[in-house]
């Protein structure tokens, strides 16, 4: 079980990284999040999603959904995210277990672009 | 102020490049709340020294439905009165992290500078290369400089190096709300851009309580009549002004919030690609993210076809000039089609005739809204700091609501009575 993500729904609004940030540091903080809608390419208005699990990090992006297994070579042709590097170093998403009604992200999403797989 | 700010206001002195700290203290919060309440405080202390003053709002960068506001206070050069503008998109919540909750910047500098904003550390750079790029290429050229894409830029164009009245402080590569001319105060002050990052941390005096509280109005917006609210024409529409859809649907990429603003106020158009191309374009500049609604009302009351607005409006965003009054002043002026108002950019005039009547930025003020009621809103939205458009249309976050979990996000009784008094100071009412 883990997360689903639409990122074709997704607003990048960033509520999502923010909750979780809250699940980890009980303020607000965005470092720590497990997630988060990545931002770098605004020109071209390519957005995706990140989530930093056990043992992978999943990229959500509008062609698809992309897992790499953390520790595994990827790509060397491929162009690296700039948010990549400061995911790996992060705690892995625990779907929000200490919280009664399910992971926060869920909860935030304002567009339900988040849901349990 | 230990709860829900960064407690430093930074001050500086772009004369004598002296950079001071303050603490925000709570006895100001208690009696400004934050905002405009502050940086209208702030600008009253340093009026002498014609300041320009960047403040958060209490609620800004926090779980609270629409939190992305920050604001630019200062005396606008187009009404000479002191005046507010928005800063949304994720200018307004870096500027939280970034470890100051107000900048006073004051004075002017002997040649041109930028100011570097991050994780509480404020300094005035200089950098030859920046005085005379456009706003896109200052935006990139600092954020190469920097190593990092996720910096926010807040920056002027050859309009503002020309201290021109029609001149707009940019976000990043987009519009922004500022309608009152702040672009030709920051080129006077030889001042190019703000680059901020934000990486620092908010605590909350009752953190299980505040974000339950943040839930119950999320859930009470996504229930409410404007949830379905998706892109810039559908939020014309819901302001009471005439339909943008048909018109944009065909340019429409995707529709895009500020931060954890539930509603996607801005809509990207692709202009140089296919609209509906869902992997990732090969194109460097595909189009513009449209966020302000005025120009393209009065654009397409010109007759322009929606590609040619969005392409004007992507040259007054390089320009770092304001959309709304190149589109008033081109119908002034006669110039009906794109090549006539884009080779006029350059020469058009003000004083801008949309800068309003009130302090506030009428960036909002579109449809058939009540003034009182909007002025109202507007000054509410811009002290706890709210996206002022979402703020329009979401009653749900009632000012009793905004109190409540203020104070319980602070541990500071803030009362009904002291929101009036911040208000009515603000609005001269």
């Amino acid at each position: 079980m883990g997360l689903k993500i639409d990122v074709l729904t997704c607003t990048a609004c960033m509520a999502c990284e923010l909750a979780c940030g809250y699940h980890r540091d009980d303020a607000f903080a965005l470092l720590s999040s497990c997630i988060m809608p990545y931002r770098a390419k605004e020109k071209k208005n390519y957005v995706g999603v990140m989530l930093k699990e056990e043992d992978s990090l999943v990229a959500a992006r509008p062609e698809g959904l992309e897992i790499n297994r953390i520790g595994e070579q990827q790509d060397p042709e491929k162009e690296a995210d700039a948010s990549a590097k400061p995911m790996l170093l992060r705690e892995a998403c625990d779907l929000c277990e200490d919280v009664d009604d399910g992971p926060l992200c869920i909860k935030f999403c304002p567009v339900n672009a988040i849901s349990m797989d | 102020m230990e709860y829900l700010a960064s407690n430093k206001i930074g001050i500086v002195d772009l004369t004598t490049r002296e950079i001071l700290e303050e603490e925000l203290e709570d006895d100001l919060v208690l009696e400004k709340i934050g905002g405009v309440g502050i940086t209208r405080s702030l600008y009253d202390r340093f009026a002498d020294e014609d300041p320009v003053i960047l403040g958060t709002g209490l609620l800004t960068g926090s779980l609270v439905p629409g939190s992305a506001l920050s604001v630019i206070t200062a005396k606008s050069p187009v009404t000479g009165r002191v005046s507010h503008a928005p800063l949304t998109l994720d200018a307004g919540m870096e500027l939280k992290y970034s470890g100051f909750d107000y900048l006073v910047i004051k004075g002017a500098a002997v040649k041109p500078v930028y100011l570097w904003v991050h994780d509480g550390i404020l300094d005035i750079n200089e950098d030859n290369d920046l005085w005379g790029k456009d706003v896109w290429a200052a935006t990139d050229h600092i954020r190469s400089l920097m190593g990092d894409d996720l910096i926010q830029v807040l920056g002027i164009g050859e309009a503002g190096e020309r201290a021109s009245d029609l001149a707009q402080i940019c976000i990043n590569y987009w519009q922004s709300g500022d309608r009152m001319g702040f672009g030709g105060l920051l080129g006077k002050k030889q001042l190019k851009l703000i680059a901020i990052r934000g990486m620092g941390l908010l605590e909350i005096a009752e953190p299980e309580e505040f974000v339950e509280h943040c839930a119950g109005l999320l859930s009470a917006v996504k229930s409410g009549g404007a949830a379905k609210i998706r892109g810039i024409a559908a939020m014309a529409a819901a302001l009471g002004a005439p339909d943008l859809d048909d018109w944009l649907k065909p340019l429409t990429h995707k529709h895009m919030a500020c931060f954890n603003t539930p509603l996607p106020t801005n809509t990207f158009v692709f202009l140089d690609e296919d609209p509906a191309l869902l992997k990732e374009t090969t194109v460097a500049e595909p189009g513009f993210l449209l966020t302000d609604i005025s120009p393209l009302l009065k654009l397409k009351r010109l007759g322009l076809p929606a590609a040619d607005a969005c392409r004007i409006l992507r040259e007054c965003a390089k320009r770092g000039m304001d959309g709304a009054a190149v589109a008033e002043l081109s119908e002034k002026a006669g110039l009906k089609d794109m090549g006539a108002i884009q080779g006029a950019l350059s020469t058009l005039k003000g004083p801008a005739p949309t800068a309003g009547e009130t302090a506030f930025s009428p960036w909002a003020a579109i449809g058939n809204q009540d003034p009182a009621t909007w002025l109202r809103r507007q000054a509410v939205a811009y002290i706890f700091g709210l996206d002022p458009v979402f703020a329009l249309i979401a009653p749900e976050l009632t000012e009793e609501k905004l109190l409540d979990i203020a104070s319980i996000g602070t541990e500071l009784e803030l009362t009904s009575e002291t929101l009036d008094e911040v208000v009515a100071h603000i609005t001269g009412s």
